[in-house]
Parts: structure tokens; C-alpha cells; sequence
């Protein structure tokens, strides 16, 4: 990886970008739409292919996450502790509801047909979107946490919820009553990010001491056996080591290699089952916020953004780079053993 | 087929041309207006490519579903080839194919790398199964069924499966060499236990249960190996104690033998006991050759023969002892006065004296009697000559004064002559004694050593016969005078009164009671050697300058007494000398030895030991009370602190708290330091504090992510 590559373009920039932090962002299931939260009280819907923006949308507080409902809705988690469900085509938001605290963020899960939702307030809450407005009506379930919400990730049946104290539980979503497992992360940091890989068989754990942590649901000590956990995002710079924080994790949809994202500006990609990085991005100007790879993984949507790691300060303007991406940069290169029998 | 499909897009293109036509026509009939015409084609137009458009999203969902179908099979055959070791698949396909053609073609080859990946799973398992199984048989490890098999799916390659088969195989022959080796020390056990006389498989099955089973599985871990090597050594030790032991033994037995002459049928018994006599540890393979049967076997052959030899022994001592004793009393010495040790048999039989020793020194007191009595012969002729001759002046004597002697009668004649003989041998009495005295200081002289006869100065004994010779003639002469006198007075009262009193009554009474008085001091003299009178208290009178102690004249006295009888008679006598001498000194050794410490008692160590003693239980009390005093007072830090206080310890004792820690390796000490350092709850408690601090100070740091800082959100 000492190779100097040429620098290659960052992607196609975005117009109109949120005008503060970026929170999230996401590619639409069904298009190449992207859908962005952002500390500006907004979400904003963008067609990537197009590069234009289709639709805006005012919080009444910072939005701290956002999902796809389907192509013409979706849902966001507001630090003015509501949640709400967006239709574009309208422009309308109508709140799901709300917890006693910022929601940190939401998912959609199209199994169960419902939104889950985690908040600081140290409870993870699930939503019917088709119920009539108002809380009661929509409400499915509230599920005390040990600590204030940071992350949530799903896939299939399975949501994980990582939260501060370095708590992560694993829930079934068609058993929400009791978590199906309670984890300490196995990171000494705290939690920042966490993604389930797309084969359902684990997750990603990232923390803000650029390490990331593969897990894997199965028990068993065959399983177990395989969970690692690597360096990343660090710069070396005069024999001290600095690191940053890793703030986002997406997975590939096609190859199930991973993009991480750090304070340090970089974009990686990971190949997690031969334990390689395959690719790394020219730097970003800021710290990448946020990665989304769209449903076909052909491209990749990098939020470069202040994530407020130093607190305030003056920093390069938010921007979101929508980049196509190669199928060498993601693809998994198998192990080859140094002398294969003959 | 592009033909046909231009053609199908022709056809569509003609049949919406001509269904344009027809709206075209249809509009002219009707005279629609060109606004409506134009926004009606608009209409229709976007119809048209929204349908498009819908169909082309829905053809780019199929494709990127193919291609992941694809991406995934193929990342799993390379996965599996890469596990598995082989080459990726060269017939890898045809760029020209398009996505389903190749995820068609894929299906197989992923079927195929598949089955190949099961089967080397299964070989694998297999693989690592025996090994796990024999690797827990050398280990020790009961078979666990959660014990799960790890095959590590990422690297099956057949140089793995070679790997894991060579190390199975190593293992095998690890098992077969330890099935071999436990062999080996199942079989040296055995042949120890057949010589010891042990049972073999209770020993075995003491180690491990699966051992005595002949034809089973037996236990091959390293902890039943090690506790075999163990059992073996335990019991080679045992075999070289008992060897040593049956072969000491064995030679106390050959000595013994050697020693009686045992004969050969008695010897044959344990021949094999005394073949092995130097044979070593290995030489000795017979069964039961080391049982402790056996061994008790020889023991008591040996304790038997022992004590025969013992018997033996006293036989011979007191053979020797008669032998001496006899010699002594036909040379008229006095044993005692010769033999200063003491030959009792009880003092042999109690092992204070070595038999051997006594019957070297009876050997040895023989010789020298023997020697000391060819020297005395000479004078000991002419004593005996001379007693005789006292004898018959004795005789002479009594005739004498038999005033019927000349009476006729049966044996008158013999008298007579006798008489006439002792007269002869009385004459020569005074010379004889000279020549004895003569001979007797010249013995002296030679000899620097008195001459004693049974005890007696022969000087003395002659000094006193010539004394009391001398005594007796003028007893003679005084009575030859007055019977002289006498004869003149019955002269003068016959002349007076005209008759005349018979001497024989009247004369005879005074003198013989004189003369009996004599006699009786002469029988003192010589008869008391020759017959043997209980001498009781003249005997002590005979030596009052001997400077022996009671306990000597006491011995003496019995021996003077028992030398008379027969020999069997001695043991009894002898007792009462035995015991009281052996009495004497041992409870004298006793006196001593309890006198030892009691003169010791009143110095200085024997307060000392009292007094450590009651240090040490004040010693221990005070320590308990410190283990009290700290479970009381936790809060106090040094041990020596609270022992101070307590008020039951006097002043002088307080010392013994300071030097407490002095003592600290004794037992108990040591016991109650780590249980101190455990009681006192100052570093638990400050860690406690620290985890408290701990905890608070996350309580007051609560760590918040990047967006609760910038969102200002603080946990209420």
C-alpha cells in the first residue's frame, strides 16, 4: 500500500450541501436517491445521479439521524427529541413520536414493518409508521437500555444497539422483550459506529480510538474464535501514534468488504473475512462523517465533515462527495496461501 | 436474434405509428383542436417512458441482483479454493458469457467446491478427532461431549490434512509407545509385586483403574505414567529396604549356622534366603521372595537360633564356670578373691554382659588358676600330707583317750596299728610344718603375694596349729601333772580311807571336756576346710582386713557356700548375689541419672525452662489477643500496637510483645501474619475509597459522544 497512486478525484461533489454538520446520510434501497441529515435542523433528499437536490425538510432541532421509509418517505430522529416520518412528494412531516431525550438515531426495518429509534434517554423505542399519527397510536414498544443510545444497526431479524459504557445488545426483533444478547464491546473506547454484516453472521464495532472490532453473533467457540479486532485511521507522525476516531462503517452490498471513515479525512475499504484493506481514498478535507454505498454498490456517498471531534471550531465547509466506485476497490482478493500444493 | 428483435422493435414502431395514424384520423373526424392534439401526445409520450423507464429500473435491479449472486458464489469458491489450498479455478468463465449464463456455469463449480469443502471438512474432522481423542488419552482428560472440535475452515488445504495426518500419526505411535511403556512398568510392578508378595492388580488399580484389566484400553496419560514410574520406584525402594534387611539376615543366619552346626535339613529351608546373600536388586526375582511373610520367616529362624545360641552359650559359661569353680576348690583358692568380673547368667541374659566376652574371661581366669595351682602344687602335697597328719593326730587323740582301747574286739587290731603308724606320722608332725612354712614363705617371697589356703594365709593357719600345738602339750604336761597329783591324793586317801575311786570316771571329765573344746577349735582349724562347715560368721571373722564391701563378702559368702554343690544349685544361689549387684548399680545408675537433672534443677536452666515455657503460653495468649485486639480494633495499623495495652500481661512480660516480630517464623506466627494482613482492612478499605473515587469520578466525568458535546446534552 506504499504505492503512490495518482491522487484520484474525491467524487463528484454535491450542490447545495447542508449548510452544518452533516449527521448521516443514506442511498435509497430502490434508487440512487440519498437522503442527509444534518446539525442544520434540515433533511435533505438528493437524486446522486442528477446531482440535484429534490426536496428539503426543517426540524424544529438538529437532526441527528435519518432512513428511507421507501422512495417517497422516510423517517428522521431529531434532537428535539421527536421522531418523524417524512413524505417527499408532499413535503409533509408528521411526528411518529417522541422520547425525553435527543434521538441519537433510526432504522427501518422492513421485516417487522416498523422504526426503531434510539435515544439518549436510555431507550431504544419501535414505531408502526402505518398507525394513525400521534404517539399512542404508534408506539409499539419501549425497551430500557443500560446507557444512552449511539448506535443501532439491522439486518434480517436481528437489530444490535450499541450504547455508551460500551454496552451492546442484540435483540430479535420478533422478541423484543429481553435483549437475545448483552455484550461489553470488546474495545476499550467508547462506541461510535456499529454495522452488522449484510450475510447477517455478525457486526462491525468501531470505537474513537480508530480501532474497529469484527463480532460475530454465533456463540459457539468456533465462532468466537474468529472475532478480531484491528488498528485503523491512526497516523504515525514523528514515533507517536495519532488516532481518530472511526465515525462510520457501510458495508458493500454485492461483496460484503466494508468502508470505514475517520477523523483523519480517509475513506478505507476493508476486506473483513482475508483481513485486508483493499483500498484507501485520497483524503477528504474534513473528517468523514458519514458513508453510504448505494443499493448496487456502484457508488459511494462520503459526508466530509467537522463531527465536532475538538469541539467548536473553525473548520472546512460540510460537503458530501458521491463517488462511482471501482469494482477492484471493493472486490475481496481470497487469501492465496504462500505455496498452494501442487 | 438481433434481427428478430429489430423486427419486434419495427413492428412496435409500425404499429404505433399506425395507431397514430388512426388517432391522427380519428382527431381529423373529429376536428380536435392542436392544442389538444399536441398535450395528448405529450401525454402520451411520458406514458410511454415512464413504462420505459419502470422497466429499465427493474432490468438494473435484476442485473445487480445477478451480479451479487455471482460476486457471492464466486467469493465463495475462492474462499474455499483458498481454504481448501487449490488453485483458483482456471476454467473460470468466459468473459464473452453474460450474467445468467455465467451464474449458470458458476452453479455447478460452486456445487462441486462444495462438496469437495464437506468432504475435506469431514476428512479434517476425522482427522482432528483422533487426535483429540488420543491427545486427551495422553493428557488425561475424561472425554468431554462439549469438548467441541475446532476445524479451522479457513485453511484446509491438503498440506494442512498431511500435516494434521503426520501429527495423528505421531500421536499414534506416542500412544502405542506409551501403551508399550505402561507395559513396561505394569510388567516390573508385577514381577515386584510377585517378589514382594503384593497383590499386583490391587496395586495397579490403586494408580488407575483401567491397569489390571489385561486385554482393555489402558490408561496411557502422562499422569498415570508418572504415578506408575512413582509406584515403581516406591516399591524398588521397598525391595532394596526388605533385600538389605532378609540379607543382613540371611548372614546373621549363615553365622549362626556356621556358629551350632546346624544341620543341613534345617539349613535346607532357607537355603533360598541365604543363595541371595549377595545377589543384588535385580538377582532377586524369585516370588515371594521379599513377602514380609518370608521375612518374618527368617526373622524368627534367626530370634530362634539366636536364642538357641544364647542358651548355648550359658550352657558353655556355666560349664566353665563349674570347671573353674571345681579347679579352684581342689587348689584351695578362693575364687572370688581371683575373679573380680561378675559371671552371672542374668547379667548374660539381659545382654549386659557379652557371653562371648564372659566365657573369654572364664577361658581366661582357668588358665591363670591353672597356672597359680601347678605353682602351689608342691606346697599343696605337703599341706595335704600334713593335714593328714593331723588327722591322724586327731584320731590318735580320740583313741587315746578311749580308755577300752586295748579291749578286744572286732577291729581292735587295725586300731592299733593305726596307732602305731600315727604316732609315727605325729612325730614327724613339727617338721613337717616347718618345712611347710619354710616352703611357704619361700613361695611368698617368689611370689610377693600371700598364700592362701581357701582363703586363708597357709602361715597363719600353720602359726595357730603350732600355737595350739604347743597350747596342747602344755595342756598335756599340766594334766600328765596333775593326774600325777591326782595320783598322789588317791595314794593318800587309799592310805586314809582304803578305797579307791576308778580315774576312768572321775578323771576323765574335765580334761575331755577340755580336750573337746581343742578338738572342736582344731576341726575350726583344719576340719573346717576339709568338711566344709558352714562357716557363716567365722568366715566374715576370717578376713576383717579385706577391704571388700558388703556386697563382695556377701558374694563371697554364697559362692564359699555354693562351691560345695552341685552346680545346678549355683543358679539359685547365685541369684541373690546376681540380683543384688544387678539391682544395685542399675537403680544406682537410676539414682544418678535422676540425680543428673536434679543437680541441675536448681541452676539456672531449669527455671529457664519453666520460665519459657510459661513465656510460651504467654507468648501464645498474647498473640491471640493481638489477633483479637485487631479482629476488635481494625482501625489499628501495626500489630505491636494493641498488644500493650491489655492489662492481664505484667510489666515484665510486656517484653515479650516487642519481641513479637522476633518470633514471627514460629508456626503459629507465621499462620496469623498473612491473616493480619488480611484482617486489616486499611488497604481493602483504601482500595475501596479508590474504587469509590473511581466510580465518582466517572459519575462526575460521564463520557458523552462528540454529538451530546455539541448538542450540549448533559445526563440529568
Amino acid at each position: 500500500m506504499t504505492a503512490v497512486h495518482p491522487p484520484p478525484a474525491p467524487g463528484r461533489e454535491l450542490s447545495n450541501p447542508p449548510m452544518d454538520g452533516i449527521s448521516n446520510l443514506r442511498f435509497s434501497n430502490h434508487s440512487d436517491h440519498l437522503l442527509v441529515s444534518s446539525w442544520d435542523k434540515t433533511v435533505r433528499l438528493y437524486d446522486a445521479s442528477a446531482n440535484s437536490l429534490r426536496g428539503e425538510f426543517m426540524h424544529g432541532g438538529p437532526v441527528l439521524d435519518c432512513c428511507f421509509h421507501d422512495d417517497s418517505s422516510g423517517f428522521s430522529a431529531s434532537a428535539d427529541n421527536t421522531v418523524r416520518r417524512i413524505v417527499f412528494s408532499y413535503g409533509k412531516e408528521d411526528i411518529l413520536g417522541r422520547h425525553d431525550a435527543p434521538v441519537r438515531c433510526i432504522e427501518y426495518s422492513y421485516a417487522a414493518g416498523q422504526v426503531i429509534t434510539g435515544s439518549w434517554d436510555k431507550t431504544l423505542k419501535c414505531w408502526d409508521p402505518r398507525g394513525a399519527s400521534g404517539q399512542e397510536r404508534t408506539l409499539v414498544g419501549t425497551y430500557p437500555q443500560p446507557e444512552r443510545v449511539y448506535s443501532l444497526s439491522l439486518v434480517g431479524n436481528r437489530l444490535v444497539v450499541a450504547t455508551a459504557g460500551r454496552h451492546v445488545n442484540v435483540y430479535d426483533l420478533r422478541n423484543m422483550s429481553q435483549p437475545e444478547q448483552r455484550r461489553e464491546s470488546s474495545l476499550k473506547y467508547q462506541t461510535r459506529c456499529v454495522r452488522c454484516y449484510p450475510n447477517g453472521t455478525g457486526y462491525a464495532l468501531s470505537s474513537v480510538e480508530g480501532r474497529v472490532a469484527m463480532e460475530f453473533f454465533d456463540l459457539s467457540e468456533a465462532s468466537q474464535a474468529k472475532k478480531y479486532a484491528f488498528k485503523c485511521h491512526r497516523k504515525s507522525e514523528a514515533g507517536r501514534d495519532i488516532v481518530y476516531p472511526v465515525n462510520a462503517i457501510a458495508f458493500h452490498p454485492v461483496y460484503g468488504t466494508f468502508a470505514t471513515g475517520g477523523c483523519d479525512g480517509f475513506v478505507n475499504v476493508w476486506d473483513g473475512n482475508n483481513k485486508k484493506r483493499l483500498y484507501q481514498y485520497s483524503k477528504y478535507p474534513m473528517s468523514i462523517a458519514a458513508l453510504s454505498f448505494s443499493r448496487d454498490g456502484r457508488l459511494l456517498a462520503v459526508a466530509s465533515s467537522y463531527t465536532f471531534e475538538e469541539g467548536d471550531k473553525p473548520h472546512e465547509p460540510d460537503a458530501i462527495f458521491v463517488r462511482s466506485v471501482n469494482e477492484i476497490e471493493v472486490k475481496p482478493k481470497p487469501k492465496v496461501y504462500p505455496n498452494p500444493p501442487a | 436474434m438481433l434481427n428478430h428483435k429489430s423486427e419486434q422493435f419495427a413492428r412496435i414502431e409500425t404499429t404505433c405509428g399506425s395507431l397514430l395514424c388512426e388517432l391522427q384520423k380519428i382527431w381529423d373526424e373529429v376536428g380536435e383542436a392542436d392544442g389538444e392534439r399536441d398535450a395528448m401526445l405529450l401525454d402520451l409520450e411520458q406514458e410511454c417512458l415512464k413504462v420505459y423507464m419502470r422497466k429499465v429500473d427493474e432490468a438494473k435491479e435484476c442485473r445487480t441482483k445477478l451480479q451479487r449472486d455471482i460476486a457471492i458464489a464466486k467469493a465463495e469458491i475462492s474462499d474455499i479454493c483458498a481454504s481448501i489450498g487449490e488453485n483458483p479455478v482456471h476454467r473460470d468463465l468466459k468473459p464473452g458469457g453474460n450474467l445468467k449464463e455465467e451464474l449458470e456455469a458458476i452453479g455447478p463449480l460452486l456445487e462441486d467446491m462444495r462438496r469437495k469443502n464437506v468432504e475435506r471438512i469431514n476428512q479434517f474432522i476425522g482427522v482432528i478427532d483422533q487426535i483429540q481423542k488420543i491427545s486427551n488419552e495422553i493428557l488425561g482428560f475424561k472425554e468431554q461431549d462439549g469438548n467441541k472440535l475446532l476445524v479451522d475452515d479457513t485453511n484446509l488445504s491438503l498440506r494442512r490434512l498431511e500435516e494434521l495426518h503426520r501429527e495423528l500419526h505421531e500421536l499414534q505411535n506416542e500412544k502405542i509407545n506409551r501403551l508399550n511403556q505402561v507395559q513396561g512398568h505394569l510388567n516390573t510392578i508385577n514381577s515386584l509385586c510377585t517378589v514382594l508378595g503384593m497383590d499386583f492388580l490391587q496395586t495397579v488399580c490403586r494408580i488407575h483403574a483401567t491397569l489390571d484389566d489385561s486385554n482393555g484400553a489402558k490408561d496411557v496419560s502422562n499422569n498415570t505414567i508418572a504415578r506408575l514410574a512413582a509406584q515403581i520406584q516406591s516399591l524398588q525402594e521397598l525391595k532394596i529396604k526388605r533385600m538389605q534387611k532378609i540379607q543382613d539376615l540371611a548372614s546373621a543366619l549363615l553365622e549362626l549356622w556356621h556358629l551350632m552346626d546346624t544341620p543341613a535339613e534345617e539349613q535346607r529351608m532357607f537355603l533360598n534366603v541365604t543363595s541371595k546373600i549377595a545377589a543384588s536388586e535385580p538377582e532377586i526375582t524369585e516370588a515371594n521372595m521379599l513377602s514380609i511373610d518370608c521375612i518374618k520367616n527368617v526373622e524368627e529362624e534367626v530370634s530362634r537360633l539366636e536364642q538357641l545360641k544364647t542358651s548355648k552359650m550359658k550352657e558353655i559359661v556355666l560349664k566353665k564356670k563349674v570347671e573353674l569353680e571345681d579347679m579352684c576348690r581342689r587348689t584351695h583358692m578362693v575364687l572370688e578373691a581371683l575373679i573380680s568380673t561378675d559371671y552371672s547368667i542374668e547379667a548374660m541374659e539381659s545382654g549386659a554382659i557379652d557371653p562371648l566376652y564372659l566365657l573369654e574371661q572364664i577361658d581366661l581366669q582357668i588358665s591363670k588358676v591353672r597356672e597359680e595351682a601347678f605353682s602351689r602344687k608342691e606346697i599343696l602335697e605337703k599341706v595335704e600330707k600334713w593335714l593328714v597328719a593331723c588327722e591322724e593326730e586327731s584320731w590318735l587323740e580320740e583313741y587315746n583317750r578311749d580308755d577300752n582301747r586295748y579291749n578286744a574286739g572286732r577291729g581292735a587290731h587295725l586300731s592299733l596299728k593305726r596307732a602305731e603308724k600315727a604316732r609315727v606320722v605325729v612325730n614327724k608332725i613339727p617338721a613337717m610344718v616347718e618345712v611347710l612354712t619354710l616352703k611357704t614363705t619361700a613361695w611368698e617371697k617368689e611370689r610377693g603375694n600371700e598364700f592362701l589356703y581357701d582363703g586363708r594365709r597357709l602361715l597363719s593357719v600353720l602359726e595357730d596349729y603350732s600355737n595350739l600345738r604347743q597350747e596342747k602339750d602344755l595342756e598335756r604336761q599340766r594334766q600328765r601333772d596333775q593326774k600325777k597329783l591326782h595320783g598322789q591324793l588317791i595314794a593318800e586317801q587309799e592310805a586314809l580311807y582304803g578305797s579307791k575311786p576308778s580315774p576312768s570316771i572321775s578323771g576323765t571329765k574335765a580334761p575331755r571336756m577340755s580336750t573337746v573344746g581343742a578338738s572342736d577349735r582344731k576341726l575350726s582349724l583344719g576340719g573346717a576346710m576339709l568338711q566344709q562347715v558352714k562357716p557363716e560368721k567365722p568366715a566374715t571373722r576370717l578376713h576383717p582386713n579385706k577391704k571388700a564391701d558388703y556386697l563382695n563378702q556377701n558374694s563371697f559368702l554364697n559362692h564359699q557356700r555354693s562351691s560345695g554343690f552341685a552346680a545346678h544349685s549355683v543358679k539359685r544361689n547365685s541369684e541373690v548375689p546376681g540380683r543384688v549387684i544387678k539391682k544395685q548399680p542399675l537403680s544406682a545408675a537410676k539414682v544418678r541419672e535422676n540425680e543428673s537433672p536434679a543437680v541441675r534443677k536448681p541452676l539456672s536452666p531449669v527455671s529457664f525452662a519453666v520460665n519459657s515455657n510459661a513465656n510460651i503460653v504467654n507468648f501464645t495468649e498474647d498473640q491471640k489477643k493481638v489477633k483479637n485486639g485487631q479482629r476488635l480494633n481494625p482501625g489499628c495499623q501495626t500489630p505491636t500496637g494493641v498488644p500493650a495495652k491489655p492489662t492481664l500481661i505484667g510489666d515484665d512480660e510486656n517484653r515479650t510483645p516487642k519481641a513479637m516480630p522476633i518470633p514471627m517464623p514460629t508456626t503459629p506466627s507465621t499462620v496469623s501474619a498473612p491473616m493480619l494482613m488480611a484482617m486489616t482492612p486499611a488497604t481493602p478499605a483504601t482500595l475501596g475509597a479508590y474504587k469509590v473515587e473511581n466510580v465518582l469520578e466517572r459519575v462526575q466525568q460521564v463520557e458523552y459522544s462528540f454529538e451530546e458535546l455539541r448538542a450540549g446534552f448533559v445526563l440529568s
